[in-house]
């Protein structure tokens, strides 16, 4: 077979691989075992595992935005991939931070909660800078552009797992009326199949034709679809499960095609068939590089056709190793060693045989102290079975301390787990969902049984195929194991260290330690030692923790339980959560039909919610904020100006109850107010504190359009509805969202009549017939048009409601019939200015949702007479009329050249020198400040303690630097206070 | 993660739905009449009990319509959905869902992913 090699790169030198290796694979197969640098302690690390639970050998991907944290183990080479190291400095083989490993006494358990607590000014000048230079993983990307997306399914039956029992499965399922998802995290089906040589033949052909016959079959039927490449990561209530798909497996990221996709499954039933993790055994530098899981070794050997090493030191407590020692000798290589803990008489007579037969040195009854070496393993320290310790010159240990069902998924639906005293781990107990376990997940490590037990749970099901499968093994068939988490060891240096869990340094000394301090319940133990929060959540090493922790506290593991298992199952890529919602489609932009005129006329954009207004236009280049406000507010006092006010909220409201409806809503009476009139309202929320405010416009007492604030339109309308349909569905009233459907301009200024006249010279815009707060409909062009005569400006002004279509056309027909009035477009920043010169309230700003109508001296807005609206119970309580509540006043500073900044605190005393004695009272604080040109000095507005009783008096309010600035107290109305400007 | 059936549009994401709080809270008819607790005990007080809630949803991203629901506070079970307007279903009918003293059920709820021997 001929295959051409791949060419990568890690830690700046090039190395060669197949295609199909992952990083891992790569670099065993060219001698590479030292790959990182841990967490805390920065020894050397090596690759412990072949799958998603490795701890160890994470790395970075230089040329795919510098991905940190990356499983070496899972990731896949392609042609050109930058790999590096992580953790370490200078260099992977020279690292300074091992020091750590020498001043590891501060670094042991609880060690951030104890360096949170003291002594004082250690945290911020020893622990932190040392922390934050030597701890942690790889570093973050610095950007990132999402192409991943999300899809969605709704299936009958998911089956987690493409081994041999979700392919069991899916055969039984093949060709009926279920809609099956069939998903696979490997790049191949078959699980054991590819990674051991434990069967031999099924149905008399060997496996692997078995395993293509079976998935050309399911892949025919067209029922199943595969998901290969993806990882089921969460399983949420109402069988609802997340699984994320990797599009980019042993291919350079494409800039044309998602990254992943992130599938949310819907489904009816639940079939977990997702295996099994191998556990590790803790002994003396069980984290050396050179030490490897058994079952990882044996997947290398199967499914990379990768020889980590030739003549590994086998360790095992248990039956599973024999097709490892099979694999290896098949392939004509002698094991060092084989070291068993079992006796003799238990060891399997076929795994007796094979070692005999190569005259592999046997230790039955013994097990591992530790071993020895600097950078990986040199050596390995065997205690015998009468107490004496052997050394073996070896570069590879291979591990298997029994195995996990891989729980982690069912215990994410809430099921039920319960300790099985011959396998020696947890398994599934009691479902809670609709969930289905087969195979080795559900704590079965037998093949014969599995056919069984895939017929009986399946049965519930109709019409599905009968499985004809026969099973021939090539090793012991049941499954022996003997308890050993940690084996006894010589303390040999402060070097030695015994880890429980690799990827976050902790130690099993830590354990001991935590509960010696008194944590002895095992979430809290996990918390104070950080023992399996790492981003493996401790795969191949929780289940040992708990049966280190319930020999120290001589308990059953049962009764001392688990940690709660939380999705992700295995990190999942931000791009993938964020899908296509990223920069400008994270959140939809709304542009007003004006949108291009405002850009060729340089205007500033401000988010408005989601909509761009214009928030000043800038005249000329060099032309400031300020001095663009500045201009803008004082040539709609003088002349004229125009505001694009389309984004407000229009709401539509009609029904024979409509003004009854009205009428409980805003605190205003709209029952004797004229047709074709207009009245500023307010909107409370039943706790009597203002919600909003805009103008409520009615046609008859049938037909009513409000207005809303720009951020809150969608909300007053939710409330409306919520009101409409739950507290009073006897009133025959209907809501419409029109906002829309007008755009609108507010034309404001001494000149808007003479403007106005000339635009619509039909009209008649005299006082008399055009009073303020009237409105009327008018034919214009082919379309209608609606003039309201209100203003938020203090000045004469005309709101005028066109159809988006006839928009941009009127709105520079205005601008051509004004042009000796300097007629001015202003944005939001100088519609501020000019209302806070007429102390207009703006809800959001000047209101937090503590404040009444009573406070902002709005009381006339208050529809006494009515019976009931909403909230007004609430104004009466007494808290709502207690004098002393913040209220709404207006601030001018005494030094008239002096600026008062939004947000300050407003107090009595005018000294703030350090050091600050007594507290100082806090009367309220600046909601609004501006300057204004039309009276050249700062106006403010604020709202402060009993604020209507200190009219008069004078405050003080702080300053950045801590300075005061004196201030009167004034009526919060600055320019025309008896509106004289407006109502002319 | 949920589905709720919406009792106008059948069943939907849980993302498409709004919880609106405790159902059943009458406003009170004459606001004027009641003293100040009364009033506020109606606008701030909610129940927040572990297990079979009477409560308030709206079909937000759907058809906009309000409705009612029982929900297991406890594994977040939605037990039945029913009309603005129509009789609350009686809390007997769901008193089985509890099965422990406590109000924990054995099952589906809490911390705990092992079962107690
Ligand atoms: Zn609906």
């Amino acid at each position: 077979m001929t295959e051409s090699k791949i060419y990568f790169k890690f830690d700046g030198k090039k190395y060669a691989g197949n295609q199909g290796d992952t990083i891992a694979a790569a670099l065993l197969r060219n001698n590479v075992r030292l790959i990182g640098r841990s967490f805390k302690y920065h020894r050397p690390r090596g690759i412990y595992t072949c799958g998603i639970e490795e701890p160890n050998a994470l790395v970075q991907i230089i040329n795919e935005h510098n991905e940190p944290n990356v499983r070496a183990t899972v990731k896949k080479i392609y042609e050109g991939m930058i790999v590096k190291s992580q953790n370490r400095w200078p260099s992977l083989k020279t690292d300074l931070g091992s020091i750590n490993n020498i001043l590891s006494p501060i670094f042991s358990a609880g060690f951030y909660y104890k360096t949170f607590m003291g002594p004082k000014g250690f945290w911020k000048n020893v622990y932190e800078p040392l922390i934050r230079r030597t701890a942690g993983l790889g570093k973050p990307p610095k950007e990132f552009k999402s192409k991943s997306i999300h899809q969605h399914h709704n299936i009958d039956v998911i089956i987690v797992g493409g081994g041999l029992s979700g392919l069991l499965a899916a055969r039984k399922f093949a060709g009926t009326n279920y809609d099956v998802l069939l998903v696979e995290r490997e790049d191949t089906l078959g699980g054991v199949l590819k990674n051991a040589d434990k069967i031999k033949f099924i149905n008399d052909q060997p496996a692997d034709e078995w395993l293509e016959k079976t998935e050309r079959l399911i892949r025919n039927s067209n029922n199943i679809k595969i998901l290969k490449n993806t990882l089921v990561t969460t399983y949420n209530f109402s069988d609802h499960l997340i699984a994320l798909e990797d599009k980019n497996v042993g291919k350079p990221q494409d800039n044309e095609k998602p990254e992943f996709v992130l599938h949310k499954i819907r489904t009816n039933h639940t079939i977990l068939a997702n295996g099994h993790i191998e556990r590790f055994i803790t002994f003396r530098n069980n984290d050396l590089p050179g030490v490897m899981l058994a079952a990882s070794f044996e997947k290398y050997l199967n499914r990379y056709g990768v020889v980590p090493d030739e003549s590994p030191v086998i360790f095992t407590n248990n039956s599973s190793t024999f097709s490892l020692l099979k694999s290896l000798t098949d392939l004509g290589h002698k094991p060092k060693a084989y070291v068993d803990i079992r006796d003799q008489k238990n060891i399997e007579k076929e795994t007796v045989d094979l070692l005999e037969k190569f005259n592999i040195p046997f230790y039955p009854k013994s097990e591992i102290e530790g071993c020895e070496g600097q950078k990986e393993v040199k050596k390995v320290s065997i205690r015998t079975k009468k107490n004496q310790i052997s050394k073996i010159k070896t570069s590879m240990l291979c591990v298997s301390g029994g195995f996990n069902p891989d729980i982690h998924l069912f215990t994410q639906s809430k099921g039920l787990l319960k300790w099985d005293e011959t396998l020696l781990t947890f398994k599934p107990d009691r479902i809670f969902q609709k969930t289905i376990t087969l195979g080795s997940v559900s704590g079965n490590f037998s093949y014969e049984k599995l056919l069984v037990e895939v017929e009986k749970k399946l049965s519930k099901f109709e019409g599905l195929n009968e499985l004809e499968v026969k099973f021939e093994l090539n090793g012991p068939e049941k499954f022996q194991i003997k308890e050993l988490w940690e084996t006894k060891h010589e303390k040999k240096s402060l070097w030695s260290k015994s880890f429980i869990d690799l990827q976050n340094d902790v130690t099993t000394k830590d354990l001991r330690q935590a509960v010696n301090e008194g944590f002895n319940r095992i979430e809290h133990l996990k918390r104070f030692t950080t023992n399996s929060m790492g981003t493996d959540q401790g795969k191949i090493s929780s289940i040992n923790a708990l049966g280190i922790v319930s020999k120290i506290l001589k308990k059953d593991i049962s009764e001392v339980g688990t940690t709660t298992y939380r999705p992700p199952y295995s990190p999942v890529n931000f791009s993938a959560i964020a899908g296509r919602s990223t920069y400008e489609f994270y959140d939809p932009e709304r542009k007003t039909p004006l949108h291009s005129w405002h850009i060729r006329q340089k205007a500033v954009f401000e988010n408005v919610g989601q909509w761009k207004r214009p928030w000043y236009f800038k005249k000329s280049e060099d032309e400031t904020m300020h001095q663009a406000v500045q201009r803008e507010a004082e040539q709609v006092r003088k002349t004229a100006g125009i505001l694009d006010g389309s984004t407000l909220g229009k709401i539509e409201i009609k029904g024979k109850d409509a003004l009854t409806f009205v009428n409980l809503m805003y605190t205003n009476s709209f029952t004797k107010m004229k047709p074709k009139t207009g009245r500023y309202a307010l909107m409370l929320g039943e706790d009597g504190m203002v919600k909003d405010d805009g103008i409520v416009c009615k046609i008859n007492d049938q037909h009513f359009i409000v207005t809303t604030t720009t951020g809150n339109a969608a909300s007053v309308l939710a409330h409306m509805e919520e009101y409409a349909q739950t507290e009073w569905p006897n009133l025959n009233v209907y809501m419409n969202s029109i906002t829309e459907q007008f755009a609108t301009f507010n034309l404001s200024g001494p000149k808007s009549r003479v403007i106005m006249s000339r635009v619509f010279n039909d009209i008649d815009f005299s006082n008399d017939k055009f009073p303020f707060m009237s409105f009327d409909n008018f034919k214009y062009l082919d379309t209608e048009i609606r003039i309201l005569r209100a203003s938020f400006t203090g000045e004469l002004g005309y709101e005028i409601y066109v159809p988006p279509s006839h928009a941009l056309k009127l709105w520079q027909k205005i601008f051509i019939y004004s042009r000796d009035f300097d007629l001015v477009p202003y944005g939001t920043e100088t519609m501020h200015l000019l209302r806070a010169e007429k102390g207009y309230i703006i809800v959001g700003q000047d209101t937090d949702g503590t404040v009444t109508p009573l406070d902002l001296n709005l009381n006339w807005m208050i529809g006494k007479k009515k019976k009931d609206f909403i909230g007004k119970r609430s104004l009466t309580r007494t808290d709502i009329i207690r004098e002393t509540r913040k209220q709404l006043v207006g601030l001018v500073p005494v030094d008239k050249t002096l600026g008062i900044e939004e947000g300050q605190h407003v107090i009595e005393q005018k000294d703030l020198s350090l050091p600050i004695k007594d507290p100082i009272d806090m009367l309220g604080h600046v909601t609004s400040s501006y300057f204004s040109p039309n009276l050249n000095h700062s106006v403010a507005m604020a709202l402060i303690r009993g604020g209507k009783r200190k009219i008069g008096s004078r405050l003080f309010v702080s300053t950045e630097n801590l300075n005061t600035i004196a201030v009167e107290v004034v009526e919060p109305n600055f320019i025309d206070p008896k509106n004289e400007r407006m109502i002319l | 993660m949920f589905t709720i059936r919406c009792p106008y549009c059948g069943e939907r994401d849980q993302s498409e739905f709004s919880n609106g709080g405790e159902a059943h809270v009458a406003r009170p008819k004459d606001p004027e009449q009641i003293s100040d607790r009364e009033w506020s005990e109606y606008v701030f007080i909610r129940a927040n009990p572990k297990g079979i809630y009477y409560e308030r949803w709206v079909h937000t991203h759907g058809c906009k319509k309000w409705f009612n629901a029982v929900r297991n506070t406890s594994t977040d079970e939605i037990l039945k959905v029913y009309k603005m307007g129509e009789a609350p279903p009686p809390l007997k009918e769901f008193k089985n869902t509890i099965k422990t003293p406590s109000g924990e059920p054995d099952v589906g709820s809490g911390n705990f992913s092992v079962k107690k021997p």
